[in-house]
């Protein structure tokens, strides 16, 4: 076969299609991206001019038009909640992907590992509502408490996901490796396996740190809201999500603005966590490591 | 199945028979030549010139299968004593060369006695068997005829030792003959010896026992 | 279609003056599947034993059911004895921890713990299992860093990563970490498969030498490994032992045909 042979026309054709595709996909992901700008562009524009430094750490009245005033007991409250829930989620969620990981082949880790699948993806407000019936009702009263336990349902599956995924990464050889030297199971897993799996870890529950900040529903119905820096966790209490919703859809201009403040910290707060995420994945991801 | 092996392996018997054969023709036609006074030396030396060749031909071709191969088991026994067999080959054309020399050197038409004669042709028919059952037995590997070929060997042994006391018995004096019948008979008498190492070859490529058969 | 009994070999000749190890009728499953069909094999001691066979004849599941690590795999079962020094390792007695530290294990790819340091990875069977004393681990870590050939090459670096070696570095540095708890045994699973030349020469020397305080058993689908080696040989084929001789004679003289047609390349 020699150049001449081919057909010039066909090579033409060719050559325009793939020019198209390009094309095509380029535009499918400046689409994909436009309403993450467009989103993020509103809020600082909006935003921007409600930060102060009394607004992050104050909670009494800063103007005189009615009952408001910092974000402070928001975000003290959502680092709170979340704080609660992890206390919660993390040793129960490290505990069950390790049992994904180390007993992948039982039937009660396929079982309940589909059952944790659906969890991720459970709605959050009929999360929500559940701990309201389970936990406010009964002691009559919103919480932190019961906000943190409704977060803790929505950590919980994706911790112990990604436990045991980054887990299972962890090559077969390094524990065969291990046992073979006469180390017992037990520590095996905690010295090697969690060892060389630890940064999958570190992501996983910042992953879900991070969706649990950006949760609303649940704490709306079990945390309810406030106005001050709450006493004890048994206590009704502000959160930045909450926040955003009721001075978001309040009449007040004013109110509205320190909404998009108040939206615009906790997107900062999210891109932070997020980029905590890559730096721990970004130096030696695991699996570059394994492969010599 | 086909190894890369084989070919060479092929190529190498070959080699080893043909020498066989020519140091075969060799040993017939100087021994013919001694008996009936004829001239051979130059057709035999051209034989010999041969087999010297071949031998360092078959060495080279050895050593190139183990360097490429690494051989075990079977194929390096075989590849080892083809190359001892080569070796006892040459040796068969070096005592024919030896033997049609002393036919050219003394030239004893009718210098001997019609009993010598008689003794050297048995002797030779003897030998030139136990070189036919050498040569069979490297290409087909059967240790069948060890018997027979040690019982030759024996044989020959003794009708070497009984020549010479007759020799010394019977003529009184040293002359062309006495010494040219000598060293013919001491000459087939090495190469029923080396038609043994050939058949001790044999067994060890056969068997891998290593054995004495003399 | 390689008919006709499989022989094996009686070595009438062999010098088995003192047994180390030894299975006794050991038979192994994998799910379904019959891996091992009762093998009987004696390993001397301070010698090194080869074993040898083509793939799937389950030399790789022998020997890790010489150190209880095949009954870590989920559906492996495995049935009959092996003995070292008189006890069976399978009694129920026995704990299979403790035979791990006795009877170590070298891995086909070099497994250094990523997470860990040369040094560490050098002593990580006694740290892992509490011990403390600084002097102690330093004296350890030198010996089976010089043991597997490995020290001269390492000792200024100690404290670098484990896993920042090269391919045979790394596989000493394994054999390193086996060989610092002491083993009396140390089986080795084709453990220069994946090394170049020069590399693999570097482990083969540091073996030979290994043998005078330790027993070893290797597994190699290289012959001529095999023929460089070890002491003795144990031929494999489906799941059977076929021949267990002194190298020299399984190489220059096989009794069995089996063995002849795979050392020779005539399977097939």
């Amino acid at each position: 076969m020699r150049t001449s042979d081919l057909p010039a026309s066909i090579s033409l054709w060719r050559k325009i299609v793939n020019k198209l595709m390009t094309i095509l996909v380029i535009v499918a992901v400046i689409l994909a991206v436009i309403p993450l700008l467009l989103i993020l562009g509103d809020v600082v524009i909006r935003g921007a001019p409600a930060l102060s430094l009394g607004f992050l750490i104050h909670s009494l009245p800063t103007s005189t038009k009615g009952l408001s005033g910092g974000i402070g007991p928001a975000i003290v409250g959502s680092f709170t909640m979340v704080g609660i829930a992890a206390l919660i989620s993390v040793p129960i969620g490290v505990g069950a992907g390790i049992f994904f990981s180390e007993w992948a082949s039982s039937r009660l880790s396929t079982i309940s590992g589909f059952m944790n699948d659906v969890l991720t993806g459970f709605p959050s407000i009929v999360i929500g509502l559940f701990v309201f019936v389970i936990i406010v009702l009964p002691t009559k009263q919103s919480s932190a408490f019961a906000g943190g336990v409704a977060l803790s349902f929505v950590m919980l599956p994706i911790i112990a996901r990604t436990t045991g995924e980054s887990l299972k990464l962890v090559p077969m050889t390094l524990r065969e490796a291990s046992m073979a030297l006469g180390i017992p199971r037990w520590k095996t897993v905690i010295r090697i396996v969690i060892s060389t799996g630890k940064r999958g870890l570190l992501t996983g529950i910042l992953l879900a740190v991070a969706r649990a900040t950006g949760e609303t529903a649940p704490i709306l119905l079990t945390a309810s809201t406030s106005i001050y820096f709450a006493k004890s966790i048994f206590q009704p209490t502000a959160s930045l999500t909450v926040f955003i919703y009721n001075y978001g859809t309040s009449g007040s201009a004013s109110w509205q603005t320190e909404a998009w403040g108040a939206a615009l910290v906790l997107i900062l707060i999210m891109l932070g966590l997020n980029l905590l995420v890559k730096l721990t994945i970004g130096r030696n991801p695991i699996g570059a490591r394994m492969e010599l | 199945m086909q190894r890369l092996l084989d070919k060479g392996l092929e190529e190498l018997t070959t080699l080893v028979y043909k020498m066989g054969k020519d140091a075969e023709k060799a040993v017939a036609i100087s021994i013919r030549g001694f008996l009936e006074g004829k001239e051979a030396s130059s057709n035999v030396h051209e034989l010999s010139e041969i087999l010297v060749g071949t031998t360092v031909e078959v060495e080279e071709k050895a050593f190139g299968l183990i360097v490429k191969y690494q051989p075990v088991a079977s194929d390096l026994r075989i590849i080892n004593s083809y190359m001892k067999v080569a070796y006892d080959f040459e040796r068969y054309s070096r005592y024919a060369w030896d033997i049609s020399f002393i036919s050219t050197r003394f030239n004893g038409q009718s210098a001997c006695n019609k009993w010598i004669y008689d003794y050297i042709s048995k002797m030779a028919e003897k030998v030139l068997q136990m070189i036919a059952i050498s040569i069979s037995s490297v290409k087909s590997l059967d240790t069948e005829l060890v018997k027979k070929i040690t019982r030759t060997e024996q044989g020959v042994d003794k009708m070497y030792l009984e020549f010479l006391g007759k020799l010394v018995e019977q003529a009184g004096i040293t002359n062309e003959c006495t010494i040219s019948s000598t060293l013919v008979v001491r000459y087939l008498e090495r190469i029923a010896d080396h038609a043994t190492h050939i058949m001790e070859d044999v067994v060890y490529i056969a068997t891998g026992e290593k054995v004495t058969l003399r | 279609m390689l008919g006709g009994t499989l022989k094996i070999s009686k070595h009438k000749n062999l010098d088995l003056s003192s047994v180390k190890l030894a299975t006794k009728d050991l038979k192994a499953q994998f799910g379904k599947a019959q891996v091992l069909k009762g093998i009987n094999l004696n390993f001397p001691e301070n010698k090194v034993t080869a074993i040898m066979g083509p793939s799937g004849c389950g030399k790789t599941t022998l020997i890790r059911c010489l150190n209880r690590i095949h009954e870590l795999t989920p559906n492996a079962k495995v049935e009959g004895e092996v003995i070292l020094d008189g006890v069976n390792i399978y009694s129920p007695q026995v704990d299979p921890v403790v035979v791990r530290r006795r009877i170590g294990m070298v891995f086909q790819k070099a497994n250094p713990f990523p997470t860990m340091s040369i040094f560490d990875n050098a002593v990580a069977g006694l740290k892992l299992a509490g011990v403390r004393d600084k002097e102690k681990l330093d004296s350890v870590a030198e010996k089976s860093l010089r043991m597997a050939f490995l020290w001269d090459e390492v000792k200024d670096d100690l404290k670098k990563s484990g896993v920042n070696l090269s391919g045979g570095q790394q596989q000493r540095l394994c054999i390193a970490r086996a060989l610092a708890v002491e083993p009396e045994v140390v089986l080795m699973d084709e453990p220069c498969s994946a090394l170049d030349p020069l590399a693999t020469a570097k482990i083969e020397e540091s073996i030979v030498a290994l043998k005078k305080e330790f027993t070893i058993i290797i597994v190699t689908h290289n012959m001529q490994q095999a023929a460089r080696i070890s002491d003795f040989t144990a031929f494999m084929y489906l799941g059977q032992l076929i021949e267990f001789d002194t190298t020299s004679e399984v190489f220059e003289n096989p009794k069995s045909e089996l063995t002849e047609k795979y050392i020779t390349g005539k399977f097939g």
